[in-house]
């Protein structure tokens, strides 16, 4: 069942009464050969008339301000998506041979992917993981690329809090450990270093249980179920997926949500206000199969409903966003 | 000149007056005025140095009482400085300027057409005329703006396009665009008020364009953009405010047009709608000519520590809610490192061939043009490509081997930051020089100010001629304590 029903809830608790909030947000599904977004809602507590656009990499922005003061701020989006399955890349003809020949032509069609970015520099340091995943790929591009994820996945730690949100992997690199975000960056650095374009997806895992287990079983999952991972160009077969978090493939319990040239591009909340007060931030994203056992919508029991909405004098009703 | 005029000479302002090896504006040989120059320099010749003193003093207090400042900001003082001005015009003949009316106007066409194209389109990409590489490691190219149209497809508002003429050929070359936030205009109107006050028998004499229309003219192109059309627009200059070095400007030009002075905090967006803070409540805003650079503009898109800008500014431009001038994004064609392209643009957007000529230049991205430029340093130019204002630049003949060496070891760390062009011999003008009492040739360039309302390229006639005041020197920038003068376009021949 690749039919997921997702609830992104993102909570700001302020210290003190803060103002004149804005906020841009990428929290809506990809809708494209791979996946199908069948609907898309988000909500904001003020309420806030929502306008949106679509960035220069094609991902959905919504964006929206609250001027009056308040002390909280909610923005839950929620979506269903259909994950179509497709069949992992199992074999390609290009070589690591001919990745040289393409050098030129790849950097200048895919600039953004390959150039070095904050998140992503150069760094020496990555000179001897790519090496390992050259010998190991065996002269194939598609080898190197994959030797590249498992080889992070086994030689890195997964470290909630080892690094924070600014992180480049320099300091991941440091460590020896870091989270999806981190292992993410860290394929870029490398496959980019051989000069492969590679681009950072943002998105969500879907537990397995939620994924597979019968109808009826709603996960709550913190906010572990957003997840990051890292698509390569292979010339000659396309874009294709990888998870240096799992050390595998993607399938379809990959949910693709935004893709940029690292975590700066598709943060998937992003906000200023006014205001002295510090804040903290909770994130909750619920997943379960949208549909029931009968193979009915289960859209009409929709999961946790969002405060009843501060009445004052500018509230209007949320705008719903369907695609 | 006619021989009679020598006895006039015994003033001495001119005496000793070497034109030197340079291409001198006011003199084609020693003691011999260029015909458009002979009326100015028998005025001048026939005034007694203190005399000429007096009126310079005349001036000197007329910049200060209309607090016509400049800050510079790199001598840690941050103090507001009167903007040195020279006396001695700067003089063309409308033939010679119809010439750069010319190339210019295609130039800010041929620059616009290229903004629309690399956010939009992109043809000038895909028919590989310029690498994408390049596009897109521009500092200021901004991915927030592909895919925005602007309103009349307008990008370059207004651009202030450097020019110099090269003491070897006598020709004029473009040293530099600024499409971003080009400044300096104020001066340009400043100096011809001041000039017509010290010496107003010579506008008896000499058929001097006028300049003074050009805030009627930038006004009538903000009024035309206005996205609420059919009703009357309500206008606003973003300025950064009281300590950025061209905040004089910005309340001249804002007081000239008759529209509010604004910063970022007299600003809200709601709905993606701007408004403005007033006594009577919010009042809609239509258009903003910002004075505010792009990282600065909106903390929610780009710099978010930024306290300058209007947080929600651009998702209301990007509605077409309110326009801005210049747009956003422009600093991708003034790009010093594209700078070496736009004569290709010109060719390739208006099949045209540029009635004005760039500069040579070596762009570090490119491993020959690198070699060399490292290989004769002392000889060259070099250019951080993002800069203005005549930040990060080396003048190789003119500096130490310590700071040749500190730009080797910049430009072989990050070539793609780096363009270098051979020294251009400035054309001189004669300039007072109050050590000696004379006058001195001294460095100029010359800063037009091209206005584009998406059909027509206005100009007014001339612009800012800056002049670099101390002996020999080549930096002509204010911020590096240049001077000006005021620059006349006489009708016709002369």
């Amino acid at each position: 069942m690749n039919r997921y029903h997702l609830v992104h809830v993102t909570q700001f608790q302020y210290d003190g009464p803060v103002s004149e909030s804005y906020n841009q947000v990428r929290l809506q599904p990809m809708h494209d050969e791979g996946q199908s977004c069948l609907s898309f809602r988000l909500t904001t507590v003020p309420a806030a008339r929502v306008t949106s656009h679509r960035d220069a990499f094609g991902n959905w922005v919504h964006q929206f301000n609250i001027l009056a003061e308040h002390r909280q701020l909610t923005v839950e989006a929620e979506s269903v998506v259909l994950a179509h399955n497709r069949e992992p890349l199992s074999t390609s003809e290009t070589t690591l041979a001919d990745l040289d020949s393409l050098r030129e032509s790849l950097f200048e069609d895919h600039f953004d992917f390959v150039a070095s970015t904050a998140y992503v520099p150069r760094l020496e340091g990555l000179a001897a993981l790519q090496e390992e995943a050259e010998a190991q790929g065996k002269s194939s591009a598609l080898g190197f690329v994959t030797a590249a994820s498992s080889l992070i996945h086994e030689r890195f730690r997964y470290v909630k809090g080892a690094t924070h949100v600014n992180s480049s992997i320099a300091d991941s690199l440091v460590l020896g450990a870091g989270v999806c975000q981190d292992f993410a960056h860290l394929l870029l650095g490398i496959v980019r270093g051989r000069g492969l374009p590679a681009r950072y997806v943002s998105g969500y895992l879907v537990p397995r249980a939620a994924a597979e287990a019968e109808a009826g079983v709603e996960e709550v999952i913190g906010g572990q179920a957003s997840h990051a991972w890292a698509e390569v160009y292979l010339p000659g077969s396309g874009w294709i997926g990888l998870d240096p978090t799992l050390g595998e493939p993607v399938s379809a319990r990959h949910v693709r949500v935004a893709y940029g040239r690292d975590y700066g591009d598709v943060a998937p909340v992003r906000g200023v206000y006014k205001g002295h007060a510090g804040q903290r931030l909770s994130v909750d994203v619920r997943v379960r199969p949208a549909l029931d056992d009968a193979g009915r919508e289960r859209l009409v029991e929709s999961a946790a409903m969002p405060p009843a909405p501060v009445i004052d004098e500018r509230a209007q009703q949320p705008e719903q966003q369907q695609q | 000149m006619s021989p009679g005029a020598t006895k006039v000479f015994q003033p001495g302002l001119f005496e000793a007056y070497d034109p030197s090896q340079f291409y001198d504006e006011m003199f084609s040989a020693p003691g011999t005025p260029r015909p458009h120059y002979a009326g100015i320099f028998e005025k001048l010749a026939s005034l007694a140095a203190s005399q000429f003193e007096e009126r310079r003093q005349l001036a000197d207090v007329t910049f200060l009482l209309q607090g016509i400042t400049f800050t510079v900001y790199s001598d840690g003082t941050g103090t507001e400085r009167l903007f040195p001005f020279d006396l001695i015009p700067r003089i063309l003949p409308g033939t010679e300027w119809e010439r750069i009316e010319r190339g210019l106007t295609q130039r800010v066409v041929a620059l616009n057409l290229f903004l629309q194209d690399v956010y939009g389109q992109q043809r000038i990409l895909r028919d590989g005329r310029i690498a994408r590489s390049l596009v897109y490691s521009c500092q200021h190219f901004r991915r927030e703006m592909v895919g925005v149209e602007v309103p009349r497809g307008i990008h370059t508002h207004i651009s202030g396009i450097d020019l110099v003429r090269d003491s070897k050929t006598g020709e004029f070359l473009v040293l530099e665009d600024n499409v971003r936030t080009p400044s300096g205009v104020s001066y340009v109107l400043e100096n011809r008020l001041v000039m017509t006050r010290c010496f107003p028998e010579l506008f008896q004499t000499h058929e001097v364009l006028p300049v003074n229309n050009y805030p009627a003219e930038l006004c009538k192109i903000l009024r035309v953009i206005s996205p609420r059309t059919g009703e009357e627009p309500q206008m606003a200059l973003l300025t950064p405010g009281i300590h950025n070095s061209a905040y004089f400007e910005h309340s001249f030009l804002a007081q000239q047009m008759g529209i509010e002075l604004v910063e970022g905090r007299d600003l809200v967006v709601d709905g993606s709608v701007v408004y403005m803070k007033t006594i009577r409540g919010l009042t809609r805003v239509d258009v903003i000519y910002r004075r505010v650079d792009d990282e600065f503009l909106d903390p929610l898109t780009f710099r978010p520590d930024s306290v300058l800008g209007v947080p929600g500014l651009m998702g209301a431009y990007r509605a077409g809610n309110v326009t801005l001038a210049n747009a956003v994004g422009n600093g991708v064609a003034d790009d010093k490192a594209i700078y070496a392209y736009v004569p290709d643009f010109i060719r390739y957007y208006l099949d045209e061939e540029p009635v004005l000529r760039n500069v040579d230049t070596y762009l570090c991205a490119k491993p020959d043009d690198l070699a060399y430029v490292l290989e004769h340093l002392p000889d060259l130019v070099v250019k951080a490509v993002g800069e203005s204002g005549g930040y990060g630049m080396l003048i190789g003949p003119a500096s130490a081997g310590r700071e040749i060496e500190e730009f080797r070891r910049r430009i072989t760390a990050e070539p793609r930051n780096y363009i270098a062009q051979p020294v251009i011999g400035l054309s001189r003008v004669p300039s007072y020089d109050p050590a000696t009492g004379r006058m001195a040739g001294r460095h100029v360039d010359l800063r037009p100010y091209c206005l584009y309302n998406g059909d027509d390229v206005i100009i007014v006639p001339g612009g800012l001629t800056r002049v670099a005041l101390q002996p020999g020197s080549l930096v002509v920038n204010s911020s590096q304590g240049g001077g000006s003068k005021d620059t006349w376009v006489l009708r016709g021949e002369h």
